[in-house]
């Protein structure tokens, strides 16, 4: 009789125990910061390639840029979006299609090690605004994002500050977990930068200008 | 009056109801169709069927336009049906939602491009169909109330809603550069969910049979039955 009961104030303490912690990892992933990591694969563009030698850098603010999504009545961060190593996989793709030779600098200072370079390309990313259907009441995940695509001449003279914006969305209906929503929304407004980019570089005037002072065009 | 032929004639009420709800839980579809020239097509063309993602209020589902391509492909008479996303891929950057052509005169600057001329003539791309439209719902109505004890749990209630699907297929000729014509569907359908201990799903096909509307319409429309 003596050893049921200890073993029902065994059982009870562990049942204690057992709930304090259930309801501690229950607080902890209701507070806790979902990480959502942008994957996706990208086309090379269909366009003629510039007979030109390119330069190409991705400082860390670029090549790791993570944006972080705050939840407005409590303050605390909600979601981090890294899309730096899926932007860097985009350029990579589209600049080979779009120049006939592609350099990777580490920095400027490089430059000079290279006598053939005609332009140096960094991107930027200047701001990036996510809506989600919880919050625009919209059906639809939601990727801005507002570059400075940044062309210098090798002796660091600029040719010209192409400022862009990119949007992409993607139903709510499809993809169904906010993961999986803003996944294919950052890939569709990749896919709108790398469209605007290929077609609409030579139409920039301060490009097309360099372009044709050049004999490029 | 016994308590058997009471149950009996409870279950039979019920049999009754549902069956009621099954028939009125159906479809009207009514599918229009415009023709502005002739069209046909041989075994070795193809056809892409793409969806508008231009509008900001919706955009055509992929799962829609991969429906009507399978519906399109089907049977004897199918057509062969290059995958929207195969498409995409192949001519990016020139069908993205901000760079892809509108309206038929568009088509004609895209044509003009030599690099993008080739590929679609690589393609033997025969027609450009462009798929645009939603399924809305409406009229969400009723409750269901769910509980679960130390017992068991069930469901209670009752819902029904509305959906409405409009689409519209515009085909393009890729010989001619213009408009072949075009084809509209327009279906609704009213589902109901009532619950006894469990959810009864009674819903309204409505998506689906646009998309076999559509589909069997526009094989018929390419070639040249109708």
């Amino acid at each position: 009789m003596i050893g049921s009961t200890h073993n029902l104030k065994h059982m009870f303490s562990r049942f204690r125990i057992s709930t304090l912690l259930f309801l501690c990892c229950a607080l902890v992933s209701c507070s806790s910061v979902s990480t959502i990591n942008i994957e996706g694969s990208y086309p090379s563009p269909l366009v003629s390639q510039l007979p030109l030698t390119l330069g190409v850098i991705y400082d860390n603010a670029f090549s790791d840029y993570s944006f972080t999504e705050v939840d407005e009545y409590s303050g605390e961060d909600q979601y981090i979006i890294n899309s730096g190593a899926s932007q860097v996989e985009l350029f990579s793709t589209i600049l080979p299609a779009v120049f006939n030779q592609v350099i990777y600098l580490s920095s400027a200072d490089e430059a000079s090690e290279y006598p053939n370079l005609d332009i140096i390309f960094t991107p930027a990313i200047e701001e990036f605004q996510i809506g989600l259907p919880q919050k625009t009441r919209l059906d639809v995940y939601e990727i801005w994002v507002k570059y400075n695509m940044r062309l210098t001449a090798p002796n660091g003279s600029s040719i010209a500050d192409w400022v862009m914006t990119a949007y992409g969305k993607a139903p709510q209906s499809t993809f169904g977990s906010v993961d999986a929503g803003v996944n294919e929304a950052a890939i569709e407004a990749f896919r709108d930068l790398a469209a605007t980019f290929s077609l609409g570089l030579t139409s920039i005037p301060e490009v097309n200008n360099w372009l044709q002072v050049n004999n490029v065009l | 009056m016994n308590n058997n032929d009471f149950s009996v004639k409870t279950a039979l009420q019920i049999c009754q109801v549902f069956f009621l709800m099954i028939l009125t839980a159906c479809t009207t579809t009514e599918i229009d169709q415009f023709r502005q020239s002739d069209t046909e097509i041989s075994a070795d063309e193809s056809i892409v069927i793409l969806g508008r993602r231009q509008g900001t209020s919706h955009e055509t589902e992929l799962d829609f336009v991969e429906c009507v391509g399978d519906v399109v492909a089907s049977g004897n008479d199918g057509i062969n049906v290059i995958p929207e996303e195969t498409f995409l891929d192949e001519m990016f950057p020139f069908f993205e939602p901000r760079t892809a052509p509108m309206r038929t005169d568009h088509l004609e600057q895209l044509m003009a491009q030599d690099i993008a001329a080739e590929k679609l003539e690589d393609f033997g791309v025969e027609y450009i169909v462009w798929l645009d439209g939603l399924t809305q719902r409406s009229g969400e109505t009723g409750s269901i109330s769910c509980a679960v004890g130390p017992g068991g749990g069930g469901c209670f209630g009752f819902g029904t809603w509305t959906d409405d699907s409009n689409f519209e297929a515009e085909i393009w000729d890729m010989d001619t550069l213009t408009s072949a014509g075009a084809i509209s569907a327009d279906a609704n359908g009213q589902s109901y969910l009532p619950a006894i201990f469990l959810p009864i799903p009674l819903l309204a096909r409505v998506e689906s049979n646009v998309c076999s509307g559509m589909g069997e319409q526009l094989k018929s429309f390419l070639n040249g039955s109708v």
